[in-house]
């Protein structure tokens, strides 16, 4: 058995890859086998190059197997592995244990970063072998624990080290506990608005999802990038997972506990937002995994796209299937929409006249009123602030986002001791009838909650929205029962306010 | 034997010199095959080399060693894999040229580029 390992991508996850190396009389020649895609048939050229260039000349015919054989290989990743396999068939160095190698080879021996690391990490964990990577990936590589791994500049001193007259610089784990959140923007930041930073402050509190609506420069698209702001700090388990689909991507380590944030143009693509291609990469929606995915002009997006969004929204994964394999992506995104009130973006504004007929309004709006819709908790309006408006509020600051990530923590943590024992974690994750069951309203609640349902004639999904919304607002203030006030609060989220 | 001819054997000797000097083995000079012609093979240690000799006068501007072009080099593996079944050779090989540029004050100029072919060309 070959002691020389390498790792290749199967969605978020590394599988081993053995190298053997295998060396016969020829004229030189080198050739890889085991469904190598074009960045792997290419390594034998850098690899000659660099071993050429430490003074070991590979001659004869030179053929490398890739196990197993029915597994498609993929990215540059294989460079180093087949490096290290081949050095060992020519005697120049001699392997006692077996060992994980990951890195891109330059001409001149250097060992460039690749995506994958981290993945390669926990896989090294679990098989219980050192893991050798570019300097490039040890940011994140120390965040994964208990990893024997070795960082690595240039071949050369791999080579010394596998001999044992070298040695490489043993990866230290980060500690995870210094990082911290930032805000950017924070919301002391925007100016006015109040009644939008409740709803997302809410939002954040229970992770519902949110569709903003408000006239163009009302600042739609600030406060939505404010929200990761107050969403609470990411634990170490979310961390992990965060780092793990941006390692994926070969998208590097951000240096803080800030949930992603992915901004969705409306031209992309279904297989840009839901993961796919030849290669299997995951998508926006994977990206913003355990964080905010925003989707500015929701009404100019493809119906089929926002259709594709349904599932992975709800079920928090996505299962991609192509020709190439099935691999599954996380997907537990908080989703804020933003949208403007009709096609000429100025209903509702207290200066700038509507110019659009009631049917053009109708037309508009129905494009959103989809299945997408009955995912969202919260209808937020944005309007504008007149300039008068914006000068006199100069002076006063705002609550900082700080502030906010505080309530927002308590209320999360309110919620995860009350639903921990069904596996939620969350007010927006139950299901109806759980809701229905454990949601403890007081008995003045119920008569209140009767008399608007008939005359506001609410569905009954309308209702349990209503219930949830109301539900995080008594958590935010801390009342292990919901009353009359949190329901009001929560009546003034509904759609009808907005839609038709 | 017409004036060409007899530079490219006198090429081939100065050659053949060269590599002796280097203390490499020569086995064979001016081999004909059914493929082609090989100048010399010689061992380098323990590897074989077929060597392909260019002898030029200055008066011509291109380069030696851009005289072997895609064509010759594929005729120059062909030949050597006749040559490598034919006596058995089981080790590795490769091809090297050795071009010698005549210059006008009628000293000459001796430059060896070893394995030319580098994985270019395979069976």
């Amino acid at each position: 058995m070959s002691l020389v390992g390498g790792i290749t991508l199967k969605g978020i996850n590394a599988y081993k890859v053995e190298v053997e190396v295998e060396v016969t009389g020829g004229l030189f020649s080198i050739s890889i086998v085991g469904l190598p895609d074009a960045a792997v048939k290419e390594a034998k050229e850098r690899v000659r190059a660099s071993l050429r260039s430490l003074g070991i000349r590979v001659r004869g015919r030179v053929a490398v197997n890739l196990a197993p054989a029915d597994v498609p290989k993929e990215g540059a990743l294989l460079d180093l592995p087949i490096a290290v396999g081949l050095a060992e068939k020519l005697g120049s160095l001699l392997l006692r244990e077996e060992a994980l190698f990951l890195g891109e080879l330059a001409l001149d021996g250097r060992v460039r970063g690749v995506r994958g690391a981290v993945p390669a990490a926990l896989l090294a964990r679990e098989l219980k072998v050192p893991l050798f990577v570019s300097s490039e990936n040890v940011p994140e590589v120390a965040l994964v624990e208990g990893v024997e791994a070795y960082a690595v500049n240039d071949l050369q001193e791999l080579i010394a080290h596998l001999r044992g007259e070298g040695v490489l610089n043993r990866v230290t784990r980060m500690d995870p506990s210094e990082l911290e959140v930032t805000a950017e923007p924070d919301f002391s930041d925007i100016k006015g608005q109040g009644a939008a930073k409740r709803a997302l402050e809410i939002a954040a509190a229970g992770h519902h999802n949110v569709l903003l609506i408000g006239s163009p420069g009302s600042g739609k698209t600030m406060l939505a990038r404010a929200l990761r702001g107050v969403l609470p700090p990411l634990s170490d388990e979310e961390l992990t997972e965060v780092m793990l689909v941006r390692s994926t991507v070969g998208l590097s380590f951000e240096n803080s506990r800030n949930r992603p944030f992915r901004s969705v143009h409306h031209t992309s693509s279904a297989v840009a937002v839901c993961g796919g291609g030849t290669s299997l990469r995951p998508g926006e929606i994977t990206l913003a995994h355990r964080g905010v995915l925003f989707l500015d002009e929701f009404t100019e997006f493809r119906r089929d796209l926002l259709e594709s969004l349904r599932q992975p929204v709800e079920d928090g994964n996505i299962v991609v299937s192509r020709s190439t394999g099935s691999v599954s992506y996380p997907s537990r995104v908080l989703l804020v929409a933003a949208c403007n009130p009709c096609p000429c973006g100025w209903k509702g504004d207290p200066l700038e006249p509507c110019r659009c007929s009631p049917t053009e309004v109708e037309r508009y709006q129905k494009k959103m009123s989809g299945p997408i819709l009955d995912r969202i908790d919260l209808y937020v309006s944005v309007p504008r602030l007149s300039s008068r408006e914006l000068l006199g509020l100069e002076g006063q600051q705002g609550e900082k986002s700080s502030q906010i990530r505080k309530r927002v923590c308590n209320a999360r943590k309110i919620q995860q001791e009350r639903w921990s024992p069904w596996g939620y974690s969350c007010n927006a994750e139950l299901p109806e009838k759980l809701l229905r069951k454990e949601i403890s309203l007081k008995s003045d609640v119920r008569t209140f909650l009767q008399g608007i349902a008939s005359s506001l004639r609410l569905s009954g999904r309308g209702l349990s929205r209503v219930m949830r919304v109301a539900r995080t607002i008594a958590d935010l203030e801390g009342c292990d029962n919901v009353a009359v006030p949190h329901v009001s609060e929560a009546l003034a989220y509904r759609e009808t306010g907005f839609l038709s | 034997m017409t004036e060409h001819l007899e530079l490219g054997n006198w090429g081939e000797r100065i050659a053949a010199n060269f590599l002796s000097e280097k203390k490499w083995k020569i086995l064979e000079k001016n081999l004909r095959l059914k493929r082609g012609e090989i100048d010399i093979v010689a061992m380098d240690g323990k590897e074989l080399v077929v060597v392909e000799v260019r002898t030029r006068t200055l008066g011509r501007i291109l380069p030696p060693e851009a005289t072997v072009g895609p064509q010759k080099l594929r005729k120059l593996v062909r030949s050597g894999e006749e040559y490598v079944m034919k006596n058995n050779w089981q080790g590795p090989w490769r091809i090297d040229l050795v071009a010698i540029t005549i210059n006008n004050d009628n000293s000459w100029d001796i430059e060896h580029i070893t394995d030319i072919s580098v994985g270019e060309f395979r069976s």
